[in-house]
């Protein structure tokens, strides 16, 4: 009588085959029974152990994979990995923007979660849906890359560019994919895996209300700047004129002290991405401070400050500027 | 492999990803969540290739039972051919979130049989295409409204907790190895930039700042940038067809493209809405060079170089669109490679699998 059972042999994970006879063909195959006509076996090692036989993987088992082993072409045994379960405790912890009214040609969205997470998911687990709680079919950029950062927590979120860009048989074919006056969700569903295989403890949305497209560089010398004292730590803040993006915000502005040197300090983006506060580590110095600007920052709709989106040839103003990266002069009072 | 800076070592990939031959059958592997680049003597064992077809029925299925996973928990990531033996070599992921795993896989294409490629003890360079800052830059702190990811430090009378950690990262969609460079296209998970990075091969400690911008132009009025999706060189490398996520394609020359300036493209056709590039290959029919497009709306597009390079410009919307084009009736084809002279490789997707299926050049 063939057994088979889980086993360990040595370090390695195995199945473990008894009651065959010497010299019988051993094959290993993933999966049920019916699903392996006409496939190769599972890679791996037969090592002799005792009165049985054990079979190593190449690969380790995967948890929740079914495994049947067949000796001399026969069925011998069907063993499902056991299923390591984990409560669900990864969530939304944001979705951005956070600024509630957005320009029609939205570019691009960031959902952050509380843990690492599995690729693969984000294209069914991730829509957009409008008014009327229709799913929004198209209007995110399909395609099999999703975007994470290296951690795999935040997940970058791109609308369709070819519906957004003015020209393109796209945009023509199906426009823009938000309406102006009209609002809509985004919306992430439970079904979404962490890394550990296990759905979200909940769903997110959020909502946005679509106003006219923006189509303008970022104008550094629109903004409004807060001058914190000296000999202080207090927040130097910026005041923007209409919001921009939550991921660029966080790496793109950089304070400069009177030494020439960058100022170590901690940046917090504010509500809505219209403003952004940055203390220093260790207190303002006397002098002139600058702020520089990364001119590849941009607004909700891809305009940084370099150039305009889908730029208007026949418009000057929107030329782009290939100056080097503008700065904000300011001296702690 | 030595003369191309390759030592022994171990491929240390954390994801599969984009792969393609370079010089002497070496192959190159992206892996995003490392990222890097490696180049890799696969030290295929096949003797030379004629130009047989290949095909393999639901090759997804054998690639999954070879590493004892179901087929819902393999992904084919990417497909190249190696150019003496024609065997065929795949990068899959093989389950997901922590338990995921990249492999190389060879698929000999004489009996079909599946195995993977050892990665460990084999000559091994590698090249970083992480641009973002050092961790330590302390200008890069990022304060966390929520969770517990980062550091606490004290600010002032304060404990806040911080983020040092970048997190941008660039995605690498395709690559191709020409005259001694590597051309890698990639897709930003921040700004939206159109830059085709080109990386000397062998590789250097320090990839030099060698980005590419190509913009182009929507019917003469508005220019643009955006990610390119994929592309092909053809004309001996002189030449490169690019698709962008936005869907137009765009021709340029490569002796035009000068390191920190902007290129414009000639845009010579669009896939048009719903539709997004896949892959490309060249191949020639009838001694002229002609190229293929996968996409995921229609069938297999087939443009003649000729018509390319006399195409003009885009600038009215007119239709058909752009340079002639053939659609062949050929659904559901996800990655191409040139098998040899005589076959286009395809792995092609149906509601029963996915396969590899040789394409006669000729009949195409």
């Amino acid at each position: 009588m063939t057994a088979v059972s889980w086993s360990r042999c040595g370090d390695e994970d195995c199945i473990r085959i008894e009651g065959i006879a010497p010299g019988a063909d051993i094959r290993v195959h993933a999966g049920a029974p019916v699903a392996m006509d006409g496939l190769p076996g599972t890679a791996g090692r037969l090592l002799r152990d005792g009165d049985g036989e054990c079979f190593a993987p190449r690969f380790a088992f995967i948890a929740g994979t079914t495994y049947t082993v067949v000796v001399d072409g026969a069925t011998a045994g069907v063993l499902v990995r056991p299923a390591q379960e984990h409560p669900a405790t990864t969530e939304v912890l944001a979705v951005y923007p956070t600024e509630t009214t957005v320009p029609r040609n939205l570019l691009r969205c960031y959902v952050r979660f509380s843990a690492p997470m599995s690729e693969g998911y984000a294209a069914d687990h991730v829509r957009l849906v409008d008014h009327g709680g229709e799913i929004m079919v198209g209007a995110l950029l399909a395609g099999d890359h999703e975007l994470w950062d290296a951690t795999r927590r935040r997940l970058t979120i791109l609308f369709d560019p070819g519906r957004i860009k003015r020209g393109l048989v796209p945009h023509r074919q199906a426009g823009y994919p938000l309406q102006v006056g009209v609002s809509f969700r985004l919306v992430v569903d439970p079904g979404f895996r962490d890394a550990l295989g296990t759905p979200l403890r909940t769903g997110a949305e959020r909502s946005y209300q679509v106003n006219d497209d923006e189509r303008r560089h970022v104008n550094p010398g629109r903004w409004t700047l807060t001058i914190p004292r000296g000999d202080t730590n207090e927040a130097l803040e910026i005041a923007f004129e209409r919001p921009l993006d939550h991921g660029l915000l966080g790496r793109c502005l950089h304070v400069v002290g009177p030494d020439g040197r960058p100022v170590a300090g901690t940046v917090e983006i504010g509500t809505g991405e219209r403003s952004w506060r940055f203390a220093p580590r260790n207190g303002w110095a006397h002098g002139s401070h600058h702020v520089v600007v990364d001119p590849v920052l941009e607004d909700l709709a891809g305009n940084s400050v370099s150039r305009v989106f889908d730029r208007d040839l026949a418009r000057l103003e929107d030329r782009p500027v290939n100056a080097p990266p503008p700065t904000l002069t300011f001296s702690p009072h | 492999m030595s003369e191309y800076g390759l030592r022994v070592g171990t491929v240390e990939v954390r994801s599969a990803g984009p792969i393609g031959f370079g010089p002497a059958g070496i192959l190159f592997m992206a892996d995003n969540v490392a990222a890097k680049v490696f180049a890799v003597d696969v030290a295929d064992p096949g003797p030379d290739a004629g130009s047989e077809p290949f095909d393999l029925e639901n090759v997804d299925a054998h690639i999954a039972s070879v590493l004892g996973c179901e087929v819902d928990d393999l992904v084919i990531k990417d497909m190249a051919v190696h150019p003496r033996s024609h065997n065929v070599y795949l990068s899959v992921q093989r389950g997901r979130g922590d338990a995921g795993q990249a492999v190389l896989v060879r698929i000999d294409h004489l009996d079909g049989t599946v195995a993977d490629v050892p990665l460990a003890g084999v000559p091994v360079a590698q090249v970083s295409i992480a641009d973002a800052p050092g961790t330590d830059d302390e200008r890069f702190d990022v304060i966390l409204p929520q969770g517990d990811e980062g550091d606490e430090i004290q600010v002032g009378d304060r404990t806040i907790r911080v983020l040092r950690q970048p997190i941008r990262t660039s995605t690498v969609t395709d690559m191709a190895y020409v005259d001694g460079a590597l051309l890698v296209a990639g897709l930003s998970n921040e700004e939206f930039s159109s830059k085709l990075r080109r990386i000397p091969f062998p590789f250097a400690d320090a990839v030099a700042d060698n980005n590419l911008e190509i913009y182009h132009v929507s019917h003469g009025k508005w220019e643009t940038a955006a990610p390119i999706r994929t592309f092909v060189p053809y004309d001996g490398g002189r030449c490169i067809l690019a698709s962008y996520t936005c869907t137009p394609v765009v021709h340029f020359d490569l002796a035009d493209l000068t390191p920190g300036t902007k290129t414009v493209g000639r845009t010579v056709a669009e896939l048009g809405a719903m539709n997004q590039p896949l892959d490309m290959v060249s191949f020639v029919q009838d001694e002229k060079e002609h190229l293929l497009v996968a996409n995921t709306s229609h069938g297999l597009i087939k443009i003649a170089c000729a018509d390319i390079d006399c195409q003009a410009p885009l600038t009215a919307p007119t239709e058909p669109i752009g340079a002639p084009r053939e659609t062949e009736d050929l659904q559901g084809i996800t990655r191409l490679a040139n098998l040899n002279g005589a076959y286009v490789l395809a792995l092609q997707a149906d509601s029963d699998g996915q396969h590899l299926r040789s394409l006669k050049t000729a009949s195409l």
